[in-house]
């Protein structure tokens, strides 16, 4: 069994609790326009052009370039995607094991959307488990029923993606169906007694950083019995990226939320009796 | 906040510039005029007695703790005794060198000349090096192969015994050698180290009267109070022994301050402070001192601490930059049955480091798996301020290295640091911890130059390396075991041995193996750079078959002219040291470890043992400035990768955790001597609690992964540019520069560049 993935970063500090390493898997069902880590769309391989890396060895223009990825000496071009088996994912993972041990860190599974290779993720998510180190998944929730119950048995954080809740809104700007991420969630919470789960919000202005958004975010998990919310405010880190990809960002010029409009949205959320972490 | 006190005095340390100070060199050379033909044990005795009776005294305003070496903090005290050479050649341009500059007088530069160098110019510690180091070794240390340290400067790298002089004090040791007099009517160590302690016990009432004189003119009541109490403690101390935590401090000072006048050396080290210091800590807690007090008084020795800085020439500036004395205490650690030693003066050591902040003590801790998190909490806090203290040092591995050394486990247990990251057995050991360098790069270049053309396989490369490693390190040895017996026949150091276990019993100066333990510590540079170059030969040329080995030499020797396109291959295609692949980390270690073994084979001439160890202090800028290109896509003269074991700058990119992981590949029992490791975080990664549980849980892992030694800079990159471009608004900018801390603003460009280039990791 492989899972295709395209990063593993070590020694991350705020993807859940203690030193973490992620996992980020390749491929995605949504589109948001604000992703920050585009790479992670298709499940297949691309390559990633950074112009200012080239030393123009057989062509100035990197965008241009024929050579192969594993011959450009300085890394501009950069396949993006692996194939990794089991094993090679948990020993990669096991090397900073004394770390989770001593940080109450763990793994996190993050991408792309894991649920995506979601036999890959039960099967690490069972041997993670055997050897005690604490997981999470980052998830848009979209994802087969079985794999959400599989994964709930094995799992110890889940923090899951509220987005966009208008279903028209979320079918055009996202392809998001609402309804069956939110029976999705429902099976979760259904089968989650031993696991954490944390609704995500990322606050991204004209898309999601409305109080009426947030509102029916709010409205739906107040069902159930959850206390914390994490936001995720907006950031352009991942602009670069597009242009290495030869995408267009189309969220390039909109502007990072400042403090005051952040705290206002935090208190919001507050006020509804959810203690809120900002950045998770 | 600062009492006025404390912040008077710390703007003091920095208020006129520095000045060289002759006043020492002029009190010796009287003494060695009047001392001619006289054993050479003697006349150091003579020479420092004649300096503590002359040398002037004053007493600052504010001052709780008394005793300078120079009354204008921070001067260069020059020492032609060792070499009048350097400073002759220098006189011009104290006050204009790159790196630790001082003012001197017309005046003085006038008295040097005509009176200190006619004097010694022949007869100095360094003609004696001259003399006696033959032609060979000679050309390795100028080919940059090794470095040999101290041949022209003191010895220091020692602890020595502060509890026996507490218990003690000065005439219960006075009486012991004279009883030893008596029985060994001709031995003249004796008869010198008697001479040094009725000096110290002179000097020392020269404060009490000075105090005393001091108090009656007085109008300040408060002030007039803290005299005489001064001079009570003084007159008091300078026979019995202290009772009280005020007079145990002072006594330390006072004979800490001599120990300089007589060796004028760097890292004659402070050791477990908070052991020895405790149990004069709690009794006058107990007596109803108000703990204020107690910690005002600390902050008070902090301060003097710092007033004294070494004067190094501008070659040996390079390797040591920002004036390191090596005032290092050791917090923590386990006690003589291996449990968790740290108690509440722990505590408060680290606090007034947080408060005071300034670059000496050298403050560290010992920290191992049974040490309270609440300890690495606080330490952790404390490293968060961004001044590089407390390094942190391993238990786990530290006392094993020394077991394997042939250390008894109770000694073992009591270890502490000299200088900067040196290891060393307080109290028993006269150990040359910094005697010489050894450039392991230097002799890969060396050796693929000479095999070029004859190297079939990477077997035979490593084979070829060793071989020549074997040979350079002999030339080391002898080069170390010269210098040694230099200080045994200049310099030895009566005063100081009265403090080392094992000198009064044998009747013998630590420069002739009084100790009880003798080592000699050189270090192996360069195992991060050679680790990266080995593999990509490994690769490249012998498996791949991208290029041959001499068309590789070839364009090594060319500084990779044209051919810009292979070093960034061999720079990214190639997976570094630092990065946690064991294929890369395996190549250092076996090298390094060759390095060991080989240096271990050597005895020096006190009957001890060589011990590696692997650190640079700043010497990777020197030594790498002397290595030609390297296949791991260093440039030619570019530095070194810093602290000794730390990947090469810019090449881990996986994490302070991957760093942690390549290091442990490395057989860190064998560097006995002592390893740096820098990590860099960024102000960002520690914030709020969490942030500090993860440097505390990060420690403990270090410590489970059996590391010897790791320290931290945790000053953004920005604010450092700022600081080197606004010096002015950071006068006090205390860093980390490699096992000691300095001011930014007064190191050197190449310096502060390296530091702030070295990964800063955020995430």
């Amino acid at each position: 069994m492989k899972a295709m993935i395209f990063n593993i970063q070590r020694y991350s500090l705020h993807d859940g609790e203690g030193i973490r390493t992620v996992i980020f898997f390749k491929g995605c069902p949504l589109t948001c326009p604000w992703c920050s880590n585009p790479e992670s769309q298709k499940l297949e391989k691309e390559i990633m052009r950074r112009q200012s890396l080239c030393i123009g060895c057989s062509s100035t223009n990197c965008y241009k370039c024929n050579k192969d990825p594993k011959d450009c000496p300085t890394g501009a071009l950069e396949r993006i995607g692996k194939e990794m088996t089991l094993r090679e994912v948990l020993d990669e993972v096991n090397k900073d094991a004394v770390f989770f041990d001593s940080t109450g860190g763990g793994v996190t599974l993050s991408g792309g959307e894991p649920l995506l290779q979601g036999e890959f993720i039960v099967e690490l998510l069972k041997e993670l488990k055997k050897i005690g180190i604490h997981t999470a998944i980052e998830t848009t929730g979209m994802g087969r029923q079985d794999i959400i119950i599989e994964m709930s048995k094995h799992i110890d954080t889940v923090l899951w993606d509220f987005k966009i809740m208008d279903k028209r809104l979320a079918k055009e700007v996202v392809n998001q169906d609402i309804d069956v991420m939110k029976n999705n969630f429902e099976t979760l919470i259904k089968n989650s007694n031993k696991v954490e789960v944390i609704p995500r919000i990322p606050l991204i202005p004209h898309y999601t950083a409305n109080i009426e958004n947030i509102q029916k975010i709010l409205d739906y998990i107040s069902k159930f019995d959850l206390k914390l919310v994490h936001i995720l405010p907006f950031h352009q880190y991942g602009s670069s990226k597009y242009k290495a990809l030869g995408e267009e960002y189309k969220l390039k010029d909109v502007k990072t939320l400042d403090k005051n409009e952040i705290e206002e949205i935090n208190k919001f959320i507050e006020c509804k009796g959810f203690k809120v972490i900002i950045g998770g | 906040m600062l009492s006025r006190r404390i912040e008077t005095l710390k703007n003091e340390l920095f208020k006129e510039k520095r000045q060289i100070s002759l006043e020492r060199a002029r009190l010796y050379t009287e003494s060695y005029k009047n001392t001619e033909g006289e054993p050479s044990v003697i006349r150091r005795a003579k020479a420092l007695s004649n300096i503590l009776s002359k040398v002037e005294i004053e007493i600052k305003d504010g001052e709780l703790i008394v005793g300078d070496r120079t009354v204008q903090p921070r001067s260069g005290v020059a020492s032609p005794e060792m070499s009048p050479y350097w400073i002759l050649e220098e006189l011009d341009e104290f006050s204009t060198r790159p790196q630790d500059r001082f003012e001197i007088s017309q005046e003085d530069k006038e008295y040097f000349k005509n009176e200190l160098y006619p004097y010694w110019s022949g007869k100095s510690l360094k003609d004696y090096c001259n003399e006696h180091i033959p032609q060979n070794i000679k050309d390795t240390v100028k080919a940059k192969i090794i470095a040999l340290n101290q041949t022209d400067k003191g010895q220091g790298h020692i602890i020595p015994d502060y509890s026996k002089l507490l218990k003690k004090g000065l005439k219960a040791m006075i009486n012991e050698v004279k009883e030893k007099i008596n029985e060994n009517e001709d031995n003249y160590f004796y008869r010198a180290s008697l001479i040094t302690l009725e000096a110290a016990r002179d000097y020392i009432l020269r404060y009490a009267k000075l105090s005393e004189e001091m108090a009656e003119k007085e109008r300040n009541l408060d002030r007039k109070k803290e005299l005489e109490e001064i001079s009570r403690i003084s007159y008091k101390i300078s026979e019995d022994k202290p009772d009280t935590f005020y007079e145990a401090l002072q006594l330390f000072w006072y004979i800490s301050v001599i120990f300089q006048h007589e060796s004028n050396a760097s890292s004659i080290s402070i050791g477990r402070f908070d052991k020895y210091m405790y149990p004069y800590y709690k009794k006058s807690l107990e007596e109803g001192i108000d703990i204020e007090f107690i910690k005002e008084l600390l902050r008070c020795l902090y301060i003097k601490f710092n007033t004294i800085v070494a004067l190094r020439s501008t070659e040996s500036a390079k390797y040591f930059a920002g004036f390191p004395t090596g005032y290092t205490i050791v917090l923590g650690g386990v006690d003589e049955n291996g449990r968790a030693s740290v108690n509440e003066l722990s505590y408060i050591m680290l606090e007034i480091l947080g408060d005071i902040r300034l670059p000496q003590p050298n403050l560290s801790i010992r920290v191992n798996e049974n040490t309270p998190m609440d300890f690495l909490i606080k330490a952790s806090e404390i490293i968060r301020l961004g001044t590089g203290m407390p390094q942190v040092f391993n238990d786990e591995v530290n006392i094993p290295s020394f077991l394997n050394r042939g250390v008894s486990l109770y000694d073992s247990r009591d270890y502490a640091v000299v200088g900067c990251v040196e290891l060393s057995i307080p109290k028993k050991t006269y150990g040359l911890h910094d005697i010489a360098l050894f450039n392991l790069l230097k002799v890969f270049e060396i050796t693929l130059r000479e095999k070029k053309s004859e190297i079939g396989s990477f077997e035979e490369l490593l084979e070829k390396l060793k071989e020549n490693i074997s040979k350079y390190v002999k030339d080391m040895i002898e080069g170390s075991n010269i210098v040694d017996m230099a200080h045994r026949q200049c310099a030895p150091t009566p005063f100081l041995s009265n403090f080392i276990n094992g000198c009064i019993e044998k009747g013998m100066d630590v420069t002739e193996g009084g100790a009880i333990y003798n080592f000699s510590g050189v270090q192996g540079i360069g195992a991060p750079n050679l680790s990266d170059s080995l593999y990509v030969i490994k690769k490249a040329v012998f498996e791949e078959k991208l290029i041959t080995l001499k068309e590789l030499v070839d364009i090594l020797e060319s500084n990779y002219e044209g051919r810009e396109d292979l070093r960034q291959r061999f720079i990214n295609k190639y997976p570094k040291y630092g990065n946690d692949i064991d294929e890369v980390d395996y190549l250092g270690s076996e090298v390094l470890s060759h390095y060991c073994r080989e240096v271990e084979k050597y005895k020096n001439i006190r009957g001890g043992i060589f011990q590696p160890g692997s650190y640079t202090v700043s010497a990777h800028i020197p030594l790498g400035a002397a290595v030609g290109a390297t296949p791991d896509g260093r440039m030619k003269g570019e530095q070194l990768s810093d602290g000794g074991l730390s990947p090469m700058v810019g090449r881990d990119k996986n994490g302070p955790t991957a760093v942690l992981k390549s290091v442990s590949k490395l057989d860190n029992y064998l560097t006995s001597n002592g390893s740096l490791l820098n990590v860099k975080f960024s102000p960002q990664a520690l914030e709020g609690v969490e942030g500090i549980k993860k440097l505390a849980g990060f420690i403990r892992a270090f410590s489970r992964l059996k590391i010897q030694h790791v320290q931290f800079n945790v000053i953004s990159a920005d604010t450092l540019r700022e600081a080197q471009k606004h010096p002015e608004k950071y006068q006090n900018l205390v860093v980390r520069v490699a096992g000691y801390s300095a001011i930014f603003v007064e190191l050197d460009e190449a310096i502060q560049n390296d530091i702030i280039r070295r990964t800063e990791h955020s995430f």
